[in-house]
């Protein structure tokens, strides 16, 4: 075998060319780990938003939708009373009837921007188990809290959604006077609103939802029972973490475009890769030659011209995850229904290096082959 | 005595636009251990084909090359690979030094097919370089070498494993005459003193008057039986 330096020089024999592979790699790596971080993030954000233990009524017909279903007022009292199982705490049942919205909201700054509301009463967070308080208090009317992640869904800075300032909406001015967090949820997204001043300005008479924690022990089936028997209120029930799995089958395409322009934009990278490498390699067909002659075999050339192109798309993809690590991880992404974070996660990681990997010793193999194929004494009459 | 090379009937075709090319055409030829034996011949007339059969880097369509009594041309690609890194030091006229090592590490090549020691290696090398002169460059890459220079480190990597049998493609064909006759002697002291067998392709006939032979081809055959130019070894 050639020793290891041997490819380790090589790799600075031509500066650009170099330049040129560490860049075309880091590309390529950079963009397939951007787009995994970017599909685990809303698959993430979509898998946690939902607890098996909760079940959702919504209007018969408009299951796909929250917000275009509507549920009588009266079936959240009803519901209460008449569905087993249901969790209690306290006494009071969890179930939480809800008004749920998208509309712009303006900013002190003036910046209008759709956002993600949901009107609430306090028994809220007897379903919403992941809601916590961050900073302040539940808000009454005339009052809102806010998901610490709704400034990046607004485009706003973080000042401007903080307590003590004010959201416009319809006209009218809310005071924030909390801040909570669901972690790894859509609701860190969502601005609440006391549920009568969202049902007043959005002028319904209606809720959207009810959201009902079971007990333990309770069972799916008791709810749907409960809405065949109630066939006047028209309901359908459905479990939530089943709710946010079919919104995520309708962002399905989004994430295959990703794929497609990460694919698309890595693919002009390899093929850039591939060309520099072809010319280099082919600039190296006398060496090749005259080291086969020396006694060296084919397969010790193919190893080291791996070894040197293997390090050299190491470097670039060690740049892409530092990269990666800088510009992507931890960074919020506001989508229609919330917001998801990027993490760089050990499977994101180790994409980033199998395709590392994979660049140097695939992208090599059509270079190598076309430098080593020649017979010896062709290849060393090379130009 | 034995000879150290015995080509019989030795023939080389291929295939070209449906035309049969034959460079090399039934050749016969023995070549004595420590012999210096240049081919010379117009372009076109067989001698680096049959440089390369000699040297295990092509094989022959037909016939038989023995080297040692053992006819090379039965070998497998790796057995001749194998084959070459014992028994071949191949020098070239264009020096085919690698640019990005420096002329130790060049010489060093060979040797890191063995079993050497670090140790044995650098004995070796550094041997070599003070046979050809160039123990004072050794950590010279060969853009900092002069041409005859870069051959020198050509012919000290072709001899380091202490192979019997030098090849060598026009070794002064890029070089001044200065330069060229030093080549020139020291290939004749390495046959005369260390015994090793040279064949050299050259269009020199000063370059292959410093043989011991000198064969001529033409159309891929010997067109003289060879001439004793210089003393024959015994």
């Amino acid at each position: 075998m050639l020793p290891f330096s041997y490819a380790l020089r090589n790799l600075f024999r031509d500066p650009a060319r170099l330049a040129q592979t560490v860049g075309g790699s880091a590309i390529v790596v950079l963009l397939l780990v951007a787009a995994v971080a970017l599909n685990q993030g809303m698959d993430a954000v979509l898998s946690s938003s939902g607890s098996p233990r909760n079940v959702i009524l919504m209007g018969k017909g408009s299951e796909e939708s929250i917000q275009r279903s509507e549920v009588h007022l009266e079936a959240e009292a009803i519901a209460a009373t008449s569905i087993r199982g249901i969790q209690e705490q306290l006494g009071a049942p969890s179930i939480s009837g809800e008004i749920f919205y998208q509309a712009p909201l303006r900013t002190r700054s003036g910046v209008e921007e759709q956002a993600l509301l949901r009107g609430v009463l306090e028994n809220a967070l007897l379903v919403h188990r992941s809601v916590s308080l961050r900073e302040g208090r539940f808000p009454q009317s005339g009052e809102i809290m806010v998901g610490h992640l709704a400034h990046r869904k607004l485009g706003v800075d973080p000042s401007e959604t903080a307590i003590g300032q004010s959201l416009h909406f319809e006209n009218a001015e809310f005071t924030i006077v909390g801040i909570f967090e669901a972690p790894g949820t859509v609701l860190e997204s969502e601005v609440w609103f006391d549920r009568n001043d969202l049902a007043t300005l959005s002028q319904r008479d209606s809720l959207s939802s009810i959201t009902i924690r079971l007990a333990p022990t309770a069972d799916f089936d008791d709810v749907e029972v409960f809405t065949f028997q109630r066939n006047d209120l028209e309901l359908a029930a459905i479990r939530e973490d089943h709710y946010y799995d079919k919104l995520g089958t309708f962002y399905k395409p989004i994430q295959v475009m990703t794929w497609v322009t990460a694919a698309l934009v890595a693919a002009g990278a390899i093929f850039g890769g591939l060309n520099t490498l072809y010319a280099a390699f082919a600039a190296r067909v006398k060496e090749m030659a005259t080291l086969q002659s020396i006694g060296y075999t084919r397969k010790a050339l193919f190893v080291s011209l791996i070894q040197e192109s293997l390090l050299a798309t190491l470097c670039g993809t060690l740049l892409a995850l530092v990269l990666a690590y800088f510009l992507l991880d931890g960074q919020s992404v506001p989508f229609s229904i919330g917001t998801f974070t990027l993490t760089l996660t050990p499977s994101v990681l180790a994409t980033g290096v199998i395709t590392g990997i994979l660049l140097g010793t695939l992208g090599t193999l059509p270079p190598a082959y076309r430098c080593l194929a020649p017979t010896l004494p062709t290849a060393l009459r090379s130009d | 005595m034995e000879p150290l090379i015995q080509i019989n009937a030795a023939t080389k075709s291929f295939q070209k636009n449906k035309e049969t090319i034959t460079p090399l055409d039934s050749l016969s030829l023995d070549v004595a251990k420590g012999e210096f034996l240049s081919l010379m011949g117009p372009s076109g007339s067989g001698k680096t084909t049959l440089l390369n059969l000699i040297a295990g880097i092509d094989s022959p369509s037909a016939g038989e090359i023995r080297i040692h009594g053992r006819d090379i041309a039965k070998l497998s690609r790796a057995q001749l690979t194998r084959w070459r890194a014992e028994h071949v030091g191949y020098i070239f006229q264009l020096y085919h030094l690698v640019p990005i090592l420096s002329a130790y590490e060049n010489v060093e090549l060979p040797l890191l097919l063995g079993k050497w020691t670090k140790a044995e290696r650098k004995a070796k090398v550094m041997a070599a370089l003070e046979l050809v002169g160039l123990s004072d460059r050794a950590d010279h890459r060969p853009s900092e070498l002069s041409g005859g220079q870069e051959q020198r480190v050509a012919i000290a990597r072709a001899i380091v494993h202490d192979p019997a049998l030098l090849v060598a493609d026009e070794p002064t064909g890029d070089l001044d005459r200065e330069s060229a006759d030093a080549i020139l002697k020291l290939l004749s002291t390495l046959a005369e003193e260390h015994n090793k067998t040279i064949i050299m392709v050259t269009h020199d006939p000063k370059a292959a008057a410093a043989a011991h032979r000198a064969l001529q081809l033409e159309k891929g055959q010997l067109v003289t039986s060879g001439h004793l130019l210089n003393h024959m070894p015994t």
